[in-house]
């Protein structure tokens, strides 16, 4: 066999594809990119049996084939040449790959022993749900909400983000148990209510390559695929019941504190210099006009409080926080100019909402309080 | 200027050992290894046996070629940990600042006690005979302003001295006394301080503080302020919890998985007591495993910080199984928690089983708190 190729635009490829190459794995083969060549383009697929990228590029080459090779080592003397043509020849079960510099010579394998990659769409009779999403919007979407996915092995449904679409609209929901974030995106509706859990891997390298232009997704009840326009991303569902988190968003909460994102945002950040490393624990003093932020250290004996201004509608409160999460939810809530946090009692969940509320769009996160007498 | 008192038992392990068995007394005893088996080294020595030039930490060999007419006992660990809890109780009395530096040794910080307790060298005089009227326990009090020299000064005069380094008498104090005197200077700084005309502290003290910079790097420039009389001041805390660890041996070697599985389960309940009665959480559990061939294995795991037993004691079996891969039998097994964090009082979204068990489970502490370990268990599910 043989094709060429240039050595930038193979990087490039290969650069969006590694992020599925585990690098621990029970299963060596794993570790490498599985080459298919058909009709002059070539396509490289790799996975972690999570999830699966493939991509393809034109290449020129007569014949039809495909072969495994050793991914990280293909990978890193690919990224070392500058623009180049690099030939890739196989002779005597060795392939050659062959530049102006030199020749550099890798074991591969036969492509019958790598693992079988499920494609979309599926021809068998399942049903697959379809939608079509900017990409930077759904890169939005994650970005908003995968900083509150758990990290419990022993909840495993929490180790991902949901993805509900119903006639509401698209939602995305994230919680590890003590916070939550909920984002609705109501241009994109369907009939019934069908829940998808997305895990933490995938979401996470889908936020590297999402980009401006459309992504294609393909939903079915043991996978997602997300088509972008040059690569594809399929990965398993975790298959468990999502949490009752619609069960757990307060009705009462009647106290509303609206406060200036960046400056609750300024004061928690520094807070967060002064509140106990283990507890992480702040608390919020609110009257009428004012909060008052405070945090201590009682081992080192360092402590801090602020005063932010606020419009506030409830009878005093002091409630407590891990400052930690207040920060994660306040730098996602940055774009908007001010927040309203709902209030009910020192020990009920908190909901927090950007101030304007958008046409096409509904944001809230919950956030549990730390108790404050001990 | 603060005043430290190093109170240090004299021959300590002897010491109990005679309490024990008085006719010892006037002997040459020698608590440590057995001299017929040949390893291991001398942990304590009466006078008695000094005299013949055994130390502690001597190979025991080579102690019996000095002793062979002393009476080599093993010890009785137990004791001295009982007889090392009454001084410490008797020292609680009267100061409130202790570090204990190990079985035999205590810093009292008695800075400004002069006025409580008028001379403290008549003070030192009467926490002596207290150890020696209540426990038969001789000791030596080293009084200086830091902790090195108090230590320095303890050893001094021993056994039953007291010394007390006057302030402004540091340097003069130290100035014959040969380098290996000082603690931490062992037998290779001995010989490189020989080496370069070191004999005494006071040649050190006399040298300047930039050259042993240079010549032992950063621990030159403390031995150098040793030397001069200046030490650590403070007594340190006592150290933090590192980890929480139940172990057990069987009575016969086990090969059966249930049998060793169900000792895991009953040991993950106590670590996990033990773990909330200090309102902590753990985030690594470890457990060990020995065969009966004395082929050890440890194996950890990192977790989400947790004081559930199930958790503890699914990990921990998560564990053993993979560990437990050879077909000999098991002496000893272990469960070890560390990585510890605050329990904090983080309220959860969901009221799903684990909050509730996480309730009960500190029900369950305090009733065994009230009645026991024994009068509550915990089922898995």
């Amino acid at each position: 066999m043989e094709f060429k190729v240039n050595s930038i635009e193979l990087e490039k490829l290969l650069n969006k594809i590694i992020p599925a190459v585990p690098t621990r794995t029970p299963m060596p083969i794993l570790e490498n990119f599985l080459f298919e060549i058909k009709n002059g383009l070539l396509t490289i697929y790799a996975t972690d049996l999570e999830i699966s990228l493939k991509s393809s590029i034109n290449v020129v080459s007569d014949e039809n084939m495909s072969l495994v090779v050793p991914a990280r080592l293909l990978y890193d003397i690919i990224k070392s040449f500058p623009d180049t043509t690099v030939k890739f020849l196989t002779s005597n079960n060795k392939l050659n790959v062959i530049t102006d510099f030199g020749t550099y010579t890798l074991g591969y394998i036969e492509a019958n022993e790598y693992p079988e990659i499920p494609s979309f769409p599926q021809k068998t009779d399942e049903d697959v749900q379809e939608i079509s999403m900017n990409g930077l919007e759904l890169k939005k979407a994650f970005d908003k909400t995968s900083f509150a996915i758990g990290k419990e092995e022993m909840r495993p449904a929490m180790m991902g983000t949901l993805l509900e679409l119903s006639d509401e609209g698209l939602r995305f929901v994230a919680t590890d148990g003590h916070r939550l974030v909920n984002l609705l995106n109501k241009k994109i509706t369907s009939q019934g209510l069908i829940q998808y859990i997305v895990p933490e891997k995938a979401i996470s390298v889908l936020q590297k390559i999402l980009d401006e232009k459309d992504a294609k997704l393909y939903l079915s009840k043991s996978h997602i695929s997300f088509k972008l326009s040059d690569i594809e991303l399929i990965t398993r569902l975790i298959g468990q019941k999502y949490p009752d988190f619609k069960g757990v968003i307060p009705l009462e909460n009647e106290f509303s504190l609206q406060v200036k994102t960046k400056e609750i945002h300024d004061a928690i950040r520094r807070m967060l210099l002064f509140a106990t490393t283990s507890t992480r624990r702040v608390k919020f003093s609110i009257s009428a006009s004012a909060i008052d932020i405070s945090a201590e250290d009682i081992d080192l004996g360092s402590s801090a409080n602020e005063s932010v201004m606020c419009k506030y509608n409830g009878e005093p409160l002091e409630i407590g926080f891990n400052a930690g999460y207040v920060n994660d939810i306040l730098s996602h809530m940055l774009p908007e100019k001010e927040v309203v946090f709902k209030l009910n009692s020192p020990t009920k969940a908190a909901i927090v909402v950007p101030s304007e509320e958008k046409e096409t769009e509904e944001l809230m996160m919950l956030l549990m309080p730390v108790r404050l007498n001990s | 200027m603060r005043t430290i008192f190093h109170l240090d038992l004299d021959a300590f392990f002897v010491s109990v050992e005679r309490v024990l068995d008085p006719s010892l007394n006037g002997k040459s005893v020698i608590v440590g290894a057995d001299p017929q088996y040949g390893r291991g080294v001398v942990a304590a020595c009466s006078y008695e046996a000094r005299a013949y030039g055994l130390h502690s930490a001597m190979p025991i060999k080579q102690a019996y070629r000095l002793c062979p007419n002393g009476i080599y006992l093993h010890g009785h660990f137990a004791e001295y940990v009982r007889f090392s809890k009454a001084v410490k109780s008797i020292l609680t009395k009267y100061v409130p600042l202790i570090e204990q530096a190990s079985i035999d040794e205590f810093y009292l910080d008695l800075t400004g006690c002069e006025k409580i307790y008028g001379s403290l060298f008549m003070f030192a005089s009467k926490l002596q005979k207290e150890i020696m009227q209540n426990l038969s326990l001789p000791c030596s009090i080293g009084i200086a302003g830091n902790k090195t020299l108090a230590k320095i000064a303890s050893d001094f005069n021993k056994p039953l001295g007291i010394t007390y380094v006057l302030h402004g008498m540091e340097k003069e104090f130290l100035s014959r006394m040969p380098v290996s005197a000082m603690p931490g200077i062992g037998r290779e700084t001995t010989k490189s301080l020989l080496a370069k005309g070191f004999r005494t502290l006071g040649d050190i003290a006399d040298s300047s503080e930039d050259y042993f910079n240079l010549a032992f790097g950063k621990y030159g420039s403390d031995m150098w302020n040793k030397a001069n009389g200046r030490g650590r001041e403070f007594l340190s805390k006592p150290a933090e919890r590192k980890s929480i660890a139940h172990e057990k041996t069987f009575a016969a070697d086990e090969i059966d998985k249930n049998k060793i599985e169900s000792v895991l389960f009953r040991l993950s309940g106590k670590v996990c007591q033990a773990l909330r009665n200090y309102n902590w959480q753990s985030a690594t559990v470890s457990v060990k495993l020995r065969y009966s061939d004395f082929i050890t294995l440890t194996r950890a795991k990192t977790i989400e910080p947790t004081d559930d037993d199930k958790i503890v004691f699914e990990t921990a079996l998560e564990l053993f199984r993979k560990a437990f891969t050879r077909r000999v039998a098991i002496r000893l097994i272990g469960i070890h928690l560390a990585n510890f964090s605050e329990y904090n009082e983080q309220e959860k979204l969901f009221t799903d089983k684990d909050f509730m068990r996480d309730k009960m489970l500190h029900v369950v502490s305090k009733i065994r708190d009230k009645y026991g370990y024994e009068s509550i268990r915990v089922g898995m599910y």
